[in-house]
């Protein structure tokens, strides 16, 4: 066995044994069930009742508008005239509506006025479902014709042929959006393990019995692999989790809520590849910078001090991403899917929702590969330095003094 | 086995010498103690034996050849500072170490508990090393640092701290090592301790050697002997008096003349002088201690 597969498995098992680990795969599990299920539950309970709505009208209105409405409302009450304006407490008798409309025919034509609990939330589909009645007033003719020749079929397809429908593409950026954010919590939590464990080997002075043995770049190494291995188990978790929660979502609720316009997600095995690639990239490069940054410190207390400027990049990166998901072509987000640290968020967002040439994908793997070995090496020689330095922080001028001598 | 030899060995942190062209060997199976005062370059010069610091001038060598990672992993150390997995159990601990240094398992965990019945560490094996008193924390480091059988074991402080039992448990296990021809080269404080381990000695003093040899050669450098000499009486004390370049010193309220000669000196003539003089009851030829030399190496008083 070599020392490197000595190392990896050591670190490995005590970072799964640990308090952290463990932790952490339970946020992420619980997180993936909140993302799962918290959408469609607050749909449940809160969308519906914020498209119930009291219609006012005369009859000769109220039942036409009442049809035209079900699309996208739920009508729960008509009533010929109100005698008052309408105040929360008359919508909560009503099955918890959200708004009282006042319809009425003028020589303009039909006019409504909206008495709403939440104006930001009242939906303009509301004049569009209600514009066949205006024309029928106007023209006499039929309501049910003009419906009929007012609805226009639209099949919407994708140029690259990519997504079958508008809910494959809505379900593709909703899975770049969990990716990218379970990327963002794999390397969060731990790059701040690789952190602490790098620091308590300093501080407690077992560095220095592991180097007299043991390659300090090989001992580096073996700590990101042992992390990034720890990592691929937890997204593996996470991502499990996600699917059976989803699948049983799926099969438990039927149309009419959240997700069901999303349609099923399509993913290639080159895509999966990809993401793994970008995956083990993106954590090759936090975790070296993490463990030399960590190299440097001589007290665990000091830990939060490195490891605050580190996340500066990571955040940046997540709002790139999410740029991504709706530019995922603009010249500035095809750019940012090539600088170390972002790419593999960046990238990601654009593999996902939108066809990315093949040359810019071996360009990005090559920039991101090469940083990241290049990464390693600086790393390994802060790291080699940084074991042995005690005492304060040393300057950012002594770390580069340090490194050329 | 093979042997160590540190030639002209310099190394400066910045504007600090912390060791100046220090020299000495190492023989193979031999026990070499390091002694200096705090600061004087012993931990800096057992970091360049083992690797972890690279010298700026000079050279270390094991068998004649530059020291390798290879041989590097056929040496053991413990630090001065200890270090140890707080929450990885004593067993997994030792074994682990082990492993690093070449013990493929299942000899590792063998080893370990071979080496946990020797420190008297049987009702601490499942237990993590955090929970541990300070001194079995250092039978465990000692454990690590020698599960392997290394060719060559640096020790920095190995007694520091311990209660005497557990000092005795760790000589047992260094005492062990050299039988099974280990090299050990540590540095302690405890004079006494390893006067009677070490074969041979190197004080230092502000990074540079001060003296090396053996106890004996130390010893004949040394430029003067005390005599002590019974009962206390006026005549002995005359004779010693009359003695040419002897110094009385002082006994601290005990019934004994003591006095210091020249190295030199006929103590066999002086003893007849004595006899001649009065009752002798006891007259005694005190050789100087490693703590005397030490004090005189280093510059303060001995």
């Amino acid at each position: 066995m070599s020392t490197l597969e000595v190392i990896l498995n050591a670190e490995f098992a005590r970072r799964v044994r640990s308090r952290a680990f463990i932790a952490g795969t339970a946020i992420g599990v619980i997180t993936m069930l909140l993302f799962a299920l918290l959408p469609g539950l607050i749909h449940r309970g809160v969308g519906n009742s914020a498209r119930r709505v009291i219609l006012i009208a005369p009859p000769a209105l109220a039942q036409p508008a009442a049809r035209l409405l079900r699309a996208n409302f739920e009508v729960v009450e008509i009533l010929p005239r109100l005698d008052q304006r309408p105040t929360s407490a008359f919508l909560d008798a009503h099955r918890q509506a959200s708004a009282v409309v006042i319809l009425a025919r003028s020589p303009a034509g039909l006019h409504a006025v909206a008495y709403v609990r939440d104006p930001s939330q009242f939906r303009s589909a509301f004049a569009r479902d209600l514009a066949p009645l205006q024309i029928a007033l106007a023209t006499g003719m039929p309501v049910t014709k003009i419906v009929d020749h007012v609805a226009v079929p639209v099949d919407v397809h994708d140029v690259a042929g990519r997504f079958a429908d508008v809910g494959a593409a809505d379900a593709a950026k909703g899975a770049a959006f969990v990716f990218i954010f379970l990327l963002y919590l794999a390397i969060l939590l731990n790059a701040q393990a690789i952190l602490t464990s790098v620091a308590e080997e300093k501080t407690s002075r077992i560095a220095e019995v592991l180097v007299a043995a043991v390659d300090p770049t090989q001992l580096l190494a073996a700590k990101i692999l042992a992390v990034t291995a720890t990592g691929f188990l937890q997204l593996g978790v996470w991502i499990a989790t996600g699917v059976l929660v989803g699948n049983a979502y799926t099969a438990a609720f039927t149309a009419g809520d959240v997700g069901a316009n999303a349609g099923p997600l399509a993913v290639s095995p080159a895509e999966i590849l990809l993401f793994v690639a970008f995956f083990v990239v993106g954590f090759a490069q936090y975790g070296v910078l993490y463990a030399a940054a960590a190299s440097l410190i001589s007290r665990t207390e000091d830990i939060g001090s490195v490891a605050g400027p580190l996340v500066l990049p990571v955040a940046g990166a997540i709002v790139l991403a999410q740029f991504g998901l709706l530019f995922p072509n603009s010249p500035a987000i095809v750019a940012c899917s090539f600088i170390p640290l972002v790419a593999p968020f960046v990238m990601f967002t654009r593999i996902a929702v939108s066809p990315v040439p093949d040359w810019q994908l071996a360009l990005s793997l090559t920039i991101n590969v090469a940083v990241a070995c290049g990464l390693a090496l600086l790393a390994g020689r802060v790291y080699r330095v940084g074991l042995l330095l005690y005492g304060r922080p040393p300057t950012l001028r002594q770390i580069v003094a340090t490194l050329r001598s | 086995m093979g042997s160590l030899v540190l030639s002209d060995v310099t190394r400066s942190f910045g504007a600090i010498a912390a060791v100046r062209g220090v020299s000495f060997d190492v023989a193979a199976g031999t026990t070499f103690g390091l002694l200096g005062p705090n600061g004087a370059g012993k931990t800096t010069t057992m970091r360049m034996i083992l690797g972890i610091l690279v010298p700026d001038r000079g050279t270390v060598s094991w068998d004649g050849a530059p020291i390798t990672l290879r041989v590097r992993r056929r040496f053991g150390y413990l630090p001065e500072e200890r270090g140890l997995y707080g929450k990885l159990h004593v067993r997994e601990q030792i074994a682990y170490f082990g492993r690093l240094h070449g013990i493929a398992p299942p000899h590792d965990v063998r080893r370990a508990d071979a080496w946990i019945e020797r420190l008297g560490l049987e009702d601490d094996a499942t237990r993590p090393c955090g929970e541990l008193s300070k001194g079995n924390q250092q039978k465990v480091q000692i454990a690590c640092a020698a599960l392997h059988e290394p060719d060559l074991l640096v020790l920095d402080e190995p007694f520091s701290g311990l209660d005497p039992v557990n000092a005795d448990v760790i000589l047992a296990a260094l005492r062990a090592l050299q039988r099974a021809g280990t090299s050990l080269i540590l540095s302690s404080h405890q004079m006494w301790q390893i006067e009677d381990l070490c074969q041979r000695f190197c004080i230092v003093a502000q990074g540079e050697v001060r003296a090396a040899g053996t106890l004996t050669e130390l010893r004949s450098a040394w430029p003067t002997r005390v005599v002590e000499v019974e009962p206390s009486s006026a005549a002995l004390r005359a004779v010693l008096d009359a003695t040419p370049s002897a110094h009385a010193l002082a006994t601290d309220g005990r019934p004994t003349l003591a006095y210091e000669l020249p190295v030199a000196a006929d103590t066999a003539a002086l003893l007849r002088r004595l006899v001649d003089a009065g009752d002798v009851t006891r007259f005694a030829r005190i050789e100087p201690s490693l703590h005397d030399i030490y004090l005189r190496a280093i510059g303060s008083t001995a």
